[in-house]
């Protein structure tokens, strides 16, 4: 029990569950090479990175919302919600337009979210239900629940085609954007007043953040995010769907939690975020590779996903700890010249 | 001894405004109904607004003590509710349908003493974990039965189950009124419901006042699976048939019967009544939809509505009340 307690204490222990995510993601590349041949080729890998681009997405989201301590579950019927709109709007107004409509109803789809949670204060878990189940139905509603189909099958071709060879336009836009989340959320003053505000609105309001705004912003921008998967998702397979996304905010919340972002809100980063997407599609892709059953893969990622928060809580006590590299050597060697300086006996 | 409530002092409304508006809006539901069609207050219908929710008002009671716990909420209800159905109908050939029903309930129950100790004792966040044990429980669930669908194999089992007791109630309406008496009996007036009152309303308080606060918010959970079990048996062996996808929806309908019930999401208040009367007015506000020949999809607008409003006027009244 007590060597146990020490492995779980020792700072080994600590910064490889810091740095999970690379251990992690490690860890599935060097099995699915082993086991799939042609598995770290690079048309596998941007297939494989292709179908995430959506759940990508949807997770650059989720990922801002539980920095703030909050959570959005109506990714998924806002990403059908603005599809629908995408497609089925094509005939009155044009493709291009009816994508900017498709993207608006994903904004106003998040602002309802924000609203619900900043200006009612409802719960953001019972808030996003509700307006999860009111979005569902209402693309029921404008569809009486039949997959639409749009004008030009070409058109979304722009984002399914790998660009110059490399990975598809969906996958190079999901770079991008994670990219510039991880630049907003490290560099930029808002970025950091964000995960102030994350631990502790209340106190974060205290030293002049304006809680209630960041909060409605994650809202929102969640809400775009969704609308953004939607429109290349609906755009990429010219269909525009009731039951599209229908699990796939699971996923994306996994992805996230994988990436080492806390449900509590506060700690998080998109580049860990990004890792969990890697293993997510590594696994993904392995699995599938050796016709492993749609429920089998449900049952993996979540044991992943669990083990990980059970991790994450057994360790959350001494998170605050500094377990970078070079602080593990520097304290490795001051400990060493410690335990030098008591074998010299004092003069 | 009369439900612990939370409101403090101030205003007639706010202190019985979350009271009485319940069975006020069942009463309007009521009478509204009546008007709309002639078929809506007849035995008959009303009858089969009791049928209906049944299965899922089973489901209900558990959820009341996941929220009276302050656990949030149990989202993997699908899961539990497809495992008993899946089970029962599995085994019934080979073992017979008690015994299934009772593998059934048993293997729920054991997906939620999992949920419980992960919530209860490691502290996770309830969300996620139930999520997360979700999906795991509905594969292993597939796994059993291959990822098709079963079909039952004992009519008489589901004759007695649709049938009626002195040929005017139904069985599995009797089942169901059964539960929540139990559930209101245990959550109003055992220890258990004491604790769990407290366990909601102030975890660290009660932590030091040496209740055993994992224990209940575990108990919670273990409850609410046992209980979705339960119900996907009932719902296995009415409809004869299951597959994995049997239980979707209902964990959305149970939450919302318990929130449109009052039982604050923010824990510590809240009765299995209240519950049951939420549980009534959706149920009959869902008939007369279904009556007035409203398709089933703009439903869901109506009960997404019908959550948030419930949940803001929980808020609000609590501000008024001088909590928050």
């Amino acid at each position: 029990m007590t060597s146990s307690r020490h492995i779980l204490d020792s700072d080994v222990f600590h910064a490889l569950v810091r740095n999970r995510v690379v251990v992690i993601l490690g860890a599935t590349l060097i099995i699915g090479a082993t086991m799939v041949p042609g598995f770290l080729e690079f048309r596998t890998a941007s297939l494989g990175l292709d179908r995430m681009a959506t759940l990508g997405l949807l997770a650059i989201g989720l990922t801002v919302v539980l920095i703030a301590g909050q959570l959005d579950l109506s990714g998924g019927a806002i990403l059908a919600l603005s599809g629908i709109a995408t497609i089925g709007l094509q005939e009155q107004l044009g493709q291009i337009p009816a994508a900017l409509v498709g993207l608006a109803v994903g904004v106003a789809a998040g602002a309802i979210n924000g609203f619900l949670v900043v200006v009612l204060r409802i719960n953001s878990l019972v808030a996003t239900l509700a307006s999860m189940l009111f979005f569902r139905a209402l693309c029921h509603l404008i569809t009486e629940s039949r997959p639409i189909s749009g004008i030009d099958p070409l058109f979304g071709l722009v984002v399914s085609r790998p660009i110059a060879g490399t990975f598809t336009g969906r996958t190079l836009l999901f770079f991008v954007l994670i990219i510039l989340l991880h630049l907003w959320l490290t560099r930029s003053v808002a970025g950091r007043q964000l995960f102030a505000v994350g631990s502790n609105p209340a106190s974060a309001e205290a030293s002049g953040i304006r809680s209630r705004a960041y909060l409605f912003g994650v809202f929102v921008f969640s809400g775009t995010m969704a609308g953004v998967a939607g429109v290349i998702q609906s755009l990429s397979v010219n269909t525009g769907s009731p039951v599209f996304g229908e699990n796939i905010v699971l996923i994306a919340i996994a992805a996230v939690v994988i990436g080492g972002t806390r449900l509590e809100g506060g700690r998080g980063s998109a580049l860990g975020t990004l890792g969990g997407l890697l293993t997510i599609a590594a696994l993904t892709t392995a699995m599938e590779y050796q016709s492993v059953p749609a429920y089998l893969q449900d049952i993996v990622t979540g044991v992943i996903l669990l083990l990980l928060i059970l991790l994450d809580r057994t360790v959350s006590g001494s998170q605050r700890r500094d377990v970078t590299l070079v602080a593990l050597v520097r304290r490795a060697r001051s400990s060493w010249s410690s335990r030098k300086n008591e074998r010299t006996p004092a003069p | 001894m009369p439900p612990p409530t939370r409101t403090v002092q101030s205003g007639l409304f706010s202190r019985y405004g979350a009271r009485l508006g319940l069975p006020a809006g069942i009463v309007v539901t009521l009478i509204v109904g009546s008007l709309l069609s002639d078929r809506f207050l007849t035995v008959q219908n009303l009858t089969n607004v009791l049928i209906n929710m049944s299965i899922v008002g089973i489901i209900v009671v558990g959820m009341t003590f996941v929220f009276v716990t302050r656990g949030l909420a149990d989202l993997s209800v699908p899961a539990t509710v497809a495992v008993g159905g899946l089970l029962v109908l599995g085994l019934e050939s080979s073992i017979g349908t008690l015994a299934a029903a009772v593998v059934g309930v048993l293997a729920a129950a054991i997906a939620g003493a999992v949920n419980g100790w992960l919530v209860g004792y490691a502290g996770l966040n309830p969300v996620i974990t139930t999520l997360a044990s979700g999906t795991i429980v509905l594969g292993i669930a597939q796994v059993f039965v291959g990822g098709v669908i079963v079909y039952g194999s004992d009519p008489d089992a589901q004759a007695f189950l649709t049938g009626r007791v002195f040929g005017v109630v139904p069985v599995i309406v009797l089942i169901f009124l059964a539960v929540v008496a139990a559930g209101h009996l245990v959550l109003s007036r055992s220890v258990l419901g004491r604790w769990s009152y407290a366990v909601g309303s102030n975890p660290s308080a009660t932590q030091a006042s040496a209740v055993p606060v994992k224990r209940v918010r575990a108990i919670a959970f273990l409850l609410t699976g046992t209980l979705a079990g339960f119900s996907g048996v009932l719902l296995g062996i009415t409809l004869q048939t299951a597959r994995p996808g049997i239980g979707m929806g209902y964990e959305f309908d149970a939450i919302t019967a318990v929130v449109v019930g009052g039982v604050s999401l923010l824990g510590g208040s809240g009765t299995v009544l209240y519950a049951f009367g939420g549980l009534l007015f959706v149920q009959l506000l869902t008939n007369i939809m279904v009556l007035q020949g409203v398709p089933t999809e703009p439903q869901g607008i109506v009960k997404g509505a019908l959550i948030a409003g419930a949940v803001a006027i929980d808020v609000a009244l609590r501000r008024r009340g001088g909590r928050e």
